[in-house]
């Protein structure tokens, strides 16, 4: 029987696929031998992030590792991947509303409809700003143009932000070339890492979100053909690769803030971001009113932090 | 297939295909739908049209059409004469003046358009003729204005640098700035070579006789007027662009719409003007963008097929060479396929094997891009095949024969590659400038 | 047959060079994009919508514009051999080359057509703030690149012309 190949995208660049996902791929590879192996490929690489569902679910592409959102999946939850406005506070949030408050089972039957297997999804990083020119009010978001999430840019807009959506390995150069004046997009963790920190000079605390959600995908095709236990080595490795990024970015945004030498730390003073929190309720209930499953998944999301507030610290403070 | 051969079929299949003349881009967009559909498996078929999405996400690509009417502009409505005029004035009584004139003209060419093609046309057609009336050598003189219009690519505005950073993922800002102490030095040097073989055999470029050069002083200080309308364009582009005011897309367009004005205002924009550079520039864009977009095609499947690993494992493994040695081999690589390969396809094709491989052996990509971009411009002008050739055998008048173009750049191919032996062993020539600005 | 080709040929390359000749005026629609780009960034507010139009008026423009390229006979060559030869062997070499760029655009048409037919089917939109449609531009690009195919097509058919000994 011949080795079973597949081709795998990230959203990722090189640099940031060094520690969300390659090492998960390198240890499939080593565990599955002479069974399978997955070929990694990076943002862009063989289809432009805009294809890359279509691609999926074709099978030009065989798995994704991506956020719904900004691989524009046609299923009714593409808005909550990536960063839905405040729905999380800390990374374990997410894991948690997926197992225990059952996203699972909403996203696996989203995505069955379009013919594409969801393996598993897991937390990343907050949303931070990072810009040229410092922020210390809301008055400095407006006019900015601002690389981000398609919705989170949608829900930023009525502050001033200008969103703009340009392939990621592109945004340094953007930076550098006027397109852009700052990045809504990740956490400092990865503003150092995929060179960031190096062309702007400012860090907002405040964040829109406090952990990304993003999932691994499969052709459902060629994942119903792979042998049980090879499904099971993937979910495995795929788990392992959210674990990795549950202690590097927690431990990697509190050691940068405190020892980063690149960016300097601004703020949004408490009561004026609260007016940002704020829309984020109405925004939620303005998604809502889209649809039945998307009302579903956002009183899932108000269910879950009700809980938390309830629950007290160390879930909630304040 | 193992990778190897996958790399091999699919480059000696492209080889194969375009030494039949087909189009280049049919031969490049044949060979990877070949294989996307035979090799790829299942959806290989959406491989080529998913490659016009990604191109259409290449903003700065948007460059291209402006900064290649920008030199039909220029080229076609002859406001470069009065430049010329400038230069013939001031240079002529100098023994080779007049080829060191069209040097200086080029360096000014080359800071108002992004191609070679504009500097080659001026060249041709404006300082040609003029030269060979004098009684120049002709080889001399085609070899110039090769040399000279090469300049193009390598003082902003430059396409070349342009497709260059999207493909290594580099600010352009940076590569332009790069590349202007490198032009600017490689015009010194043609320069001296012209001065040095002139002075040692003055029949190579006769100076003008006396009663062509008594202009009084002041109609010789109106001439320079002529040097402020290429400065006006250059600053009119660059200057909001490096300080951020406008992005590089926004200044490709402010340059070319006042390229286009300075024609209108000095009274040379005809309609036949007009309709030349419109028609040639939607012509000339068409067929950058169809190699583009062919060539994108063709990496994505030479890549998802594992091509690229086989590359990158044969440079760093199996010839276990350093990091030196592998330069200077993609170096020379690049001038072995320069010699069969357009150079577009050549960028879009090879640059994306290299430019990584150069990151991982820890070079600067601005300083390679740099060393890229001469080593294209070399390849641009060494027989058999070169786009810098072919303009010259249909630009020059009939008495010079391929034999003379093809025997008239070998000493500016040699000042060339000194100069890319002095760039490589003294990188500061390149990024003292972008390191200067960008440091502010 | 020859009367099949020289119908094709006389319908085929007036619309082209028609539409090229429309085409190549898009320069001047880039260029205003662009500057109203840049001005209402000095003097306001950055407009959402600039760059993702400007993006979509160059697409339109290679690829309306291709066919006419094709007929002008601007798409370079390697000509190292290619242009030394004689009228006729160059139209018996390209009488079976062209086939392959047929074959290319062929694979292209197939692909822009699924990829607009899924831009239709779930209303696909540009994943930026302004969120415009992406069939409009998505059956430009159906349309340049079927007529690139005609276009290709027809230059087929002057070559089988010029084998015979006959124009079209
Ligand atoms: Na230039
Ligand atoms: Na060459």
């Amino acid at each position: 029987q011949s080795k079973i190949k597949w081709r795998m995208q990230t959203y990722a660049g090189a640099a940031l696929a060094e520690h969300v996902i390659t090492p998960a791929i390198n240890s499939f590879n080593k565990i599955a031998g002479d069974e399978m192996e997955i070929e990694l490929f990076f943002a862009d690489q063989l289809v432009p992030t805009g294809e890359l569902f279509r691609a999926m679910q074709k099978g030009t592409i065989d798995a994704v590792q991506s956020d719904d959102d900004s691989m524009a999946s046609p299923t009714e939850v593409t808005v909550f991947g990536g960063y839905f406005p405040f729905a999380s506070r800390y990374s374990l949030d997410v894991p948690v509303l997926f197992n225990q408050y059952g996203l699972n089972e909403i996203w696996d039957e989203e995505y069955s409809k379009v013919g594409v297997k969801h393996i598993s999804a897991g937390a990343w990083d907050p949303c931070h700003f990072a810009t040229k020119d410092p922020i210390t009010s809301l008055e400095d978001l407006k006019g900015k143009r601002v690389f981000t999430f398609p919705t989170a840019g949608r829900f930023l807009s009525q502050f001033g932000v200008i969103p703009v959506t340009l392939p990621w390995e592109d945004i340094e150069v953007a930076m550098q070339t006027g397109e852009l004046d700052g990045i809504a997009w990740s956490g400092i963790t990865e503003d150092y890492t995929v060179g960031w920190a190096d062309v702007t000079n400012y860090f907002l605390t405040n964040n829109i979100s406090g952990a990304w959600a993003g999932s691994f995908f499969a052709n459902m095709d060629r994942y119903n053909e792979l042998p049980e236990h090879l499904r099971e080595l993937l979910k495995v490795c795929m788990d392992q690769s959210h674990y990795y990024r549950q202690w590097w970015y927690w431990g990697g945004e509190a050691s940068l803030r405190v020892n980063g030498p690149k960016m300097e730390l601004t703020s949004i003073p408490d009561e004026e971001w609260k007016t940002v929190e704020d829309a984020a309720v109405k925004f939620w209930d303005e998604i809502a009113a889209e649809s039945e499953t998307k009302a579903k998944v956002v009183n899932i999301i108000k269910q879950y932090n009700a809980d938390m507030v309830k629950a007290g610290r160390p879930y909630r403070y304040g | 297939m193992s990778y190897e051969m996958i790399a091999i079929f699919m480059f000696a299949s492209m080889m194969l295909m375009l030494m039949t003349g087909q189009r280049v881009f049919g031969a490049i967009g044949g060979v990877a739908a070949v294989a996307a559909l035979t090799l790829w498996g299942t959806g290989g078929s959406d491989i080529p049209f998913s490659s016009a999405m990604k191109l259409m996400k290449w903003y700065p690509l948007l460059t291209l059409p402006m900064f290649i009417f920008m030199g039909y502009v220029l080229s076609e409505s002859k406001i470069a004469d009065d430049l010329y005029k400038m230069f013939h004035v001031w240079m002529g009584p100098l023994n080779g003046g007049l080829a060191i004139g069209t040097i200086g003209l080029m360096v000014l060419v080359s800071a108002m358009n992004g191609l070679s093609v504009a500097g080659m046309a001026i060249g041709a057609t404006i300082a040609l003729p003029e030269l060979l009336r004098r009684g120049y050598d002709k080889k001399m003189v085609t070899g110039v204005i090769q040399a000279g219009s090469s300049l193009g690519i390598l003082v902003p505005p430059s396409v070349v640098l342009v497709l260059y950073a999207m493909i290594a993922r580099q600010p352009v800002g940076q590569l332009w700035l790069a590349g202007v102490v490198p032009g600017l030095m490689m015009a010194a040097m043609f320069i001296i070579y012209i001065v040095i073989r002139c002075k040692l055999n003055p029949a190579l470029g006769p100076a003008l006789p006396v009663e062509e050069r008594n202009h009084s002083m002041s109609e010789k200080l109106a001439l320079l007027r002529a040097g402020l309308l290429p400065i006006v364009i250059f600053f009119a582009m660059m200057i909001p662009f490096v300080n951020g005011w406008t992005s590089l897309v926004e200044s490709s367009a402010i340059g070319a719409l006042t390229a286009f004005l300075a024609a209108v205002v000095k009274r040379r924009m005809t309609r036949e003007v007009f309709e030349n550079s419109v028609r040639n520039t939607l012509l000339i864009s068409c067929m950058f963008m169809w190699i583009i977009l062919a060539a994108l095609g063709f990496g994505a499947v030479f890549d998802g097929l594992g091509a690229v690993r086989a590359i990158d494992n044969l440079f760093t493994e199996q010839l276990g060479l350093d990091p030196w040695m592998i330069l200077i081999l993609m170096q020379l690589s690049f001038l072995i396929m320069g010699t069969f390969l357009d150079d577009t396809a050549m960028l879009v094709i090879v640059a994306p094997l290299y430019v990584p491989l150069v990151k991982m052996l820890g070079f600067d990509l601005i300083w390679y891009g740099v060393l890229y971009t001469i080593t294209t411009q070399i390849a641009y002008m060494t027989p058999p095949f070169g786009y810098n050739l072919f303009l010259m055998r249909a630009m020059a008048p009939k008495e010079i024969t391929l034999k003379d173009i093809y025997g008239s750049i070998l000493p500016f191919v040699l000042v060339m590659i000194l100069a890319l032996s002095l760039i490589m062993i003294f990188p500061q020539i390149a990024l003292w400038l972008p390191e200067y600005v960008y440091a502010r | 047959m020859i009367g099949f080709m020289r119908a094709f040929v006389r319908i085929v390359d007036p619309i082209n060079r028609k539409l090229g000749r429309i085409t190549m005026y898009g320069i001047f629609v880039m260029m205003g994009i662009l500057m109203w780009s840049s001005i209402s960034k000095i003097a306001f507010m950055p407009s959402l919508w600039t760059l993702e139009v400007a993006q979509f008026a160059m697409v339109a423009y290679y690829m309306l514009g291709g066919p006419y390229a094709i007929q002008e006979g601007a798409n370079v060559r390697m000509d190292l051999f290619y242009g030394e030869w004689s009228t006729r062997r160059k139209a018996w070499f390209d009488a079976f080359t062209v086939l392959f760029l047929i074959f290319y655009l062929g694979v292209l048409l197939y692909g822009a057509i699924e990829s607009t037919a899924y831009s239709l089917e779930y209303g696909e939109r540009s994943p930026t703030a302004w969120r415009p449609y992406i069939w409009p531009i998505k059956i430009t690009m159906c349309v340049g690149i079927f007529l690139m195919l005609l276009q290709a097509i027809s230059e087929l058919f002057k070559d089988i012309a010029t084998l015979k000994g006959k124009t079209l």
